[in-house]
């Protein structure tokens, strides 16, 4: 499997590290809502179907990225910074293609 | 000044190895440069570390992800977004960038014990190194100057391409002698020389 | 009369004589010769003795898909068992010998399990289980000495246990068109794309280039097709966005179009060059992949269709054409289509005397006939074989009228005598690497055959274009125009092609008769491999399996080293005919990775023995030099003791750690993870990291501190130094200095973006020695210059630079040993230098090194946690740090932590331990109320890590126990059955050793 690093370009998977279920939000750190701690700290979705990843470029650049893939046919519809952008680093035009 | 200690020392054997009677093919060398420094930009000033840069080593980068270039004297070359790493032969770079690099565009970290410079070259660099790392070496993905990360096995680098056949891999000090000695035996087939 | 060497034709180089032995028997071949090619043409049929009966078999095919001719090649102590003769080239000193028989290949004796045919049926390994139910063997071991004799009976060739001292290497490439087989529609294929100026690659399984192109004798352009592909591949070879991969079987298609490849470097040569690898496992990231595999020829299905001399039409095609042997001198043929005429035609040609063509088809076209009349051979239509005679080679066949309409045999059986057999029962498309890629394949019921899908129809993250008779299209013109248009789309070409060679092909209809089995009495096999015979195909059909999958298993039909190459599709045929549906409704199993063997070297690659990553600390060559015994530590290597001459580990940690306590030590802890925390938030960011605050922490001053993950558990702790402002050292503990790094990573990136934090790996960068003992201090001050390092300048926790030998140091004093102690960081190029000025200086006051037991003993002394008590299942407060939990602030874990589980009162608690029997204490040993030799139970907690107290002149340890705080000074037992230790030992205060601190603070 390939996952097209914005900053580096396709990438084999074996350079990546998967940081997890993207759509889990972390309450306010003080927040006591034993409730949405539980479900930030343990609860997962496990879509048959396109899922919202992170995954960490930790053999490369080591940017979190934002992955939606398929998890039935692991197309991957798109990879971006979970940071966002970074202006005077554009994604590489010349290897843009996976 | 003491001299820093190789950690390639008692594996660094200089002359030609493996099936060179058929000609060297690739010569493999450390170059020691005096200052390795990373530089990073916060989010939006990397214009300004760009500039910065510039006014400490004179070479001006290219635009874009992973450029870069050397004189043979400094190198640079972008590793991650609004991250360098810069290497010259003189020491003292990280005091030289600290008083450019203030901490509203970002922060100087001095690398110069940390990373081993490793330097092959010669008409078989691409194919030896195509053996270590899943990035494709050719020449037009991979332009003169330019800089990659990636990692071989356990062992994190970033690799520079200073010319058509000449790649410095910059590894962590503790791995250097482990990566070397993998790098030596992966040439022996096409003859190497140790400079 | 048998096999023999043509005077002429044939792709050997006759001028070149290679000498190899099989089964210690002398032979000579060409250049040019497969083990398989050369043999045959001195005579030999039999090759091998089957899996379960243990008949003769000779060669079936000339190709990788060969289910029966598996020898052994030996080279020296190392032998690699079950490789087709067909795919090992000869090469002088080739030694090989034949698999699965004894005493040897021509009268072995286990053969006599044919006799117990019924026994070994299908599904034998199922049943031997159960055994018989009834009967005067019922509840007997008969069954067992029966399964035994069958394992030991049934097999390949054996493995051997010599090292393997080959080399193996990992390749990565790149290109833009991956081109999977060179036969006419591959080469077109690679030819097109790199005439576009694309980045190609064409591999092949074979040696040569051309796939049929070598045997076909057909005209491409006005020459021999061989011909053409010589200088096709001539003209690739000589370019430089090519790259020709021959020996190169691509057996795996995984995502994004990667594919993997096991390139046969130098197998086939005398001797390797030096360093050259003998496999290479080639990594292909391909941007477009043409397959252009081909097709496999299937046997028919008919009694003794096993017997040696019994062959493939297309193998013996290529035996004459491409090798110069005829398999034979009177050949006979049996066909369900027309591609056998075009070989009875070669085999004409190349000398050998065609007697018959039995067809199943009770009509013939023209063409045909006319072949066949040409050949001089008797044609039987509508005839079917249905027996083999003979023993090891074959002697004749016997044939009767049969109806293909309903598969009944009628009138009397006819003898011929001939000596080779040749078959044909249609083309399966090589689709493996379709089919591992998603492809769900078609049957086709004009070709008989499962077709690959449309482009459209494909599976998203693997994109191939198909061409020639991998598609289907049986014929060199059909192959030449696909490959050419699969080269160019693969390139992305919209430019008008260049002209297509014309070929001259002798005619043949590509679409076979739907006959499979011809049902007569007598053992038809479908997978000769693994010994499955139709009938066993029908048995499991009888007892309840009507998937294929379970078919595929219970019989283990295509389940050998060939994969059911050319048994799938009979066997299919036969389950569907058997259920009484048609074939595509039974369907198809998926194939999956490898398409053919791969050796476990080439996926081992470099990685095992001297080429495995290490880590070693800047002064690892004085360890070494200065009598160190090393030990592994994940990847780095760290002094376990530095033992005198006669030493045992344990007086040698134990006069280290004393020495230590009495004078001073010192250690490396280059290894622990160090980590540049800098930027305006740095502070900020570190407490909500760590539990305890360090906003508040002076610069220049370090702190202790402890993270929790998010779940609140305990994670890591070290110290951490404040630099300056905005500049911290973070330390970690060696073995989780990468899970830090990444946990820190995870928090900038993902959830605090707005944090101006920066986060650097220098573990590297510093080398670290710990000095500690009461004359650590004036040790330091022998050799410390620029700094004081007195009390006052540098108190506890407190960080100075300064100089040793002209070296820039930073010295932090902390202590882990507990005993005055400092922490001597340099720049890692410096390390053995400072290193070795602070022997020196040591020298005076008795200064001992001491490696990383004696480092364990005195932390256990201190009862300092580290990864044995922070296991991933411990609070801070089980471990007696929840001092350390800032109640002014949240931070990672703060929330999580107080959960009703984490708190309980009866949780595994961090305690001392003290042997009263005085006798060593093991850890993972349990902790009990009351002994039980006999039945252990009752666990209350267990030893973590434990040693000897030279400072208490007692055996010790940390253990975790229930509510163990509050068991202190009570006694209990350890109860460790395993190593049979059994013992009383009272539970004190994890910190057994100057519990007050003072020694550390002087």
């Amino acid at each position: 499997m390939l996952i097209t690093c914005p900053y580096c370009g396709p990438r084999d998977v074996i350079e990546f590290t998967y940081q997890g279920d993207g759509n889990r939000e972390r309450p306010d750190p003080a927040s006591q809502n034993f409730e949405a701690w539980n479900a930030y700290v343990y609860d997962r979705l496990n879509p048959a179907g396109d899922h919202n990843e992170i995954w960490q470029h930790s053999g490369g650049c080591r940017a979190h990225l934002r992955v939606v893939r398929n998890t039935l046919t692991h197309e991957i519809s798109s990879v971006a910074f979970v940071r966002g952008e970074h202006t005077s680093t554009p994604r590489r035009k010349a290897e843009g293609k996976s | 000044m003491v001299e820093r200690q190789s950690p390639l020392e008692p594996e660094f054997h200089v002359g030609s190895h493996g099936n060179f009677e058929h000609g060297v093919e690739i010569i493999l060398t450390e170059t020691r440069p005096g200052s390795i420094v990373q530089l990073a930009a916060w989010p939006g000033e990397e214009k300004k570390l760009i500039s910065g840069i510039r006014t400490v080593t004179g070479l001006a980068l290219p635009d874009g992800a992973g450029g870069g270039l050397s004189d043979g004297v400094k190198s640079v070359f972008g590793f991650a977004p609004g991250k360098f790493t810069v290497a010259d032969e003189a020491e003292g770079l990280a005091a030289a960038f600290a008083r450019v690099v203030t901490p509203a565009i970002g922060t100087v970290t001095d690398l110069s014990h940390g990373r081993t410079a490793i330097r092959i070259a010669g008409p078989k660099a691409e194919w030896v190194l195509a053996k270590f790392f899943a990035i494709d070496f050719a020449l037009p993905a991979f332009p003169v100057g330019a800089g990659r990360s990636t990692t071989h096995h356990d062992v994190f680098a970033q690799i520079q391409r200073t010319s058509a056949d000449q790649f410095d891999i910059y590894v962590f000090r503790s791995f250097a002698r482990s990566f070397w000695k993998a790098l030596c035996h992966a040439s022996e087939e096409v003859g190497y020389e140790v400079q | 009369m048998s096999p023999r060497r043509t005077d002429t034709g044939g792709r050997i180089d006759r001028l070149k004589t290679i000498r190899f032995t099989f089964d210690g028997v002398a032979y000579t071949g060409h250049a040019g010769d497969t083990l398989a090619s050369a043999l045959l043409a001195k005579g030999v049929t039999l090759f091998g003795r089957s899996f379960k009966y243990h008949r003769p078999r000779g060669l079936l095919t000339a190709g990788v898909e060969e289910p029966n001719a598996l020898v052994t090649v030996l080279k020296g102590e190392v032998r690699e068992p079950n490789i087709p003769a067909t795919m090992v080239e000869i090469h002088d000193g080739l030694v090989a010998i034949s698999q699965n028989r004894f005493p040897s290949l021509a009268w072995d004796i286990n053969a006599v399990n044919q006799l117990g045919g019924k026994l070994l049926s299908a599904g034998f390994y199922y049943k031997t289980f159960m055994g018989p139910v009834v009967g005067p063997l019922k509840g007997t071991r008969f069954w067992m000495v029966c399964e035994r004799f069958i394992r030991r009976a049934a097999g390949l060739g054996s493995a051997g246990s010599a090292k393997d001292p080959a080399r193996y290497e990992r390749m990565n490439a790149f290109c833009d068109v991956l081109v999977v087989g060179s036969g006419p529609a591959g080469l077109m294929a690679a030819k097109a794309a790199a005439d576009q100026g694309a980045r190609v690659m064409l591999a092949d399984l074979e040696p040569r280039f051309g796939g049929s192109a070598n045997w076909s004798g057909e005209t491409i352009d006005g020459a021999p097709a061989s011909d053409w592909a010589r200088r096709t591949v001539a003209q690739l070879e000589g370019r430089d966005n090519v790259r020709l991969l021959p020996r190169t079987t691509v057996w795996g298609y995984y995502d994004n179009n990667t594919l993997a490849a096991l390139e046969r470097v130098t197998d086939h040569k005398e001797q390797p060059g030096k360093g050259e690898p003998r496999h290479r496992y080639w990594a292909i990231r391909a941007k477009s992949v043409v397959l252009a595999t081909g097709a496999f020829e299937r046997p028919l299905v008919f009694p003794g269709n096993d017997r040696p001399g019994v062959m493939l039409a297309h193998a013996a095609e290529r035996y004459a054409n491409e090798f110069g042997v005829l398999p034979g001198e009177r050949i006979a043929l049996f066909t369900n289509n027309d591609s056998a005429y075009r070989v009875a035609v070669a085999l004409k040609k190349a000398g050998a005397a065609v007697v018959a063509i039995a067809d199943v088809r009770p009509e013939l076209s023209a063409e045909m006939r006319k072949l066949a009349e040409e050949v001089d051979a008797e044609i039987l239509a509508g005839h079917a074989v249905v027996a083999t005679e003979g023993g090891r080679a074959l002697s004749g066949l016997k044939l009767q009228r049969f109806d293909m309409a309903n598969g009944t045999l009628t009138g009397d059986a006819r003898s011929i005598h001939a000596d080779c057999l040749l078959m044909s029962g249609g083309w399966s498309p090589t689709i493996h690497l379709a089919s591992q890629a998603g492809a769900k394949a078609q049957w086709n019921a004009a070709r008989q055959a499962f077709l690959p899908p449309k482009p459209t129809q494909q599976w998203p993250t693997q994109q191939w274009i198909g061409a020639g008779a991998f598609t289907g299209s049986f014929s060199t013109a059909e192959a030449i125009a696909e490959g050419r248009a699969a080269g160019l789309a693969a390139a992305g070409a919209t430019g008008t092609p260049t002209a297509l060679p014309t070929v001259e092909a002798v005619p043949g209809d590509p679409d076979p008769a739907p006959v499979f089995e011809i049902r007569a009495k007598g053992k038809s096999f479908v997978d000769f491999q693994h010994d499955v015979t139709a009938e066993d195909v029908r048995l499991a059909h009888r007892e309840g399996f009507v998937s294929v999958e379970h078919l595929k298993r219970y019989t283990t039909l295509g389940m050998a080293t060939d994969q059911g190459k050319s048994s799938n599709i009979p066997g299919l045929a036969i389950m569907a005919e058997a259920l009484g549906k048609p074939i595509p409704e039974v369907g198809t199993t998926r194939f999956r990775p490898p398409f053919a063997p791969v050796s476990i070297g080439s996926l081992a690659a470099e990685r095992f023995g001297d080429l495995k990553p290490e880590r070693l600390t800047p002064m690892h060559d004085w360890h070494v030099a200065n009598g160190a015994t090393m030990y592994s530590a994940g990847l780095w290597y760290r002094p376990m003791i530095y033992g005198d001459a006669g030493e045992t580990v344990e007086q040698a940690y134990v006069r280290e750690a004393k020495a230590t306590r009495e004078s001073a030590g010192i250690v490396d802890v280059s290894t622990l993870g160090k980590i540049a925390v800098q930027g305006p938030d740095a502070a900020a960011f570190l407490d909500r990291v760590y539990t305890n605050m360090f906003s508040t922490l002076a610069v220049g001053k370090a702190r202790y501190g402890l993270m929790l993950r998010e779940d609140g558990l305990a994670f890591d702790d070290g110290t951490t130094w404040r630099l300056g402002e905005q500049d911290f050292l973070m330390t970690t503990t060696t073995a989780n200095a990468g899970k830090v790094m990444q946990h820190l990573e995870y928090f900038l990136d993902v959830i605090w973006p707005e944090l101006k934090v920066h986060v650097t790996s220098v573990t590297d960068e510093w080398a670290g020695a710990a000095i500690g003992g009461p004359k650590a201090r004036q040790i330091l001050a022998a050799c410390v210059t620029s700094t004081a390092v007195d009390n006052a300048t540098l108190p506890f926790m407190g960080i100075v630079r300064g100089e040793i030998a002209d070296v820039p140091v930073m010295i932090c004093r902390l202590s882990f040993s507990g005993e005055m102690a400092f922490e001597v960081y340099s720049g890692a190029g410096h390390g053995t230098h400072v290193w070795e000025a602070l022997i020196e200086a040591g020298k005076p006051f008795g200064l001992v090194t001491y490696g990383l037991e004696a480092l364990g003993t005195m932390r256990i002394e201190k009862g300092h946690v580290t990864g044995a008590e922070i296991d991933g299942r411990t609070t801070a407060r089980d471990l007696h740090l929840d001092w350390m939990l800032s109640k002014k602030k949240p931070f990672i874990g703060s929330a999580m932590m107080d959960r009703e589980g984490l708190i309980a009162s009866d949780r595994l608690e961090l305690v001392g331990l003290i042997a009263l029997d005085n006798r060593p204490l093991n850890g993972g040993a349990h902790i009990v109320e009351e002994v039980d030799e006999a039945n252990p139970h009752g666990s209350i907690g267990h030893i973590t890590a434990c040693c000897y107290s030279p400072a208490l002149g007692k055996h010790i340890a940390l253990a975790l126990v229930k509510g163990g705080k509050a068991r202190r000074g009570t006694r209990a037992h350890v109860s460790d059955p395993l190593r049979n230790r059994f013992g009383p030992v009272e539970i004190v205060s994890n910190h057994f050793f100057d519990p007050e601190g003072t020694r550390m603070h002087g």
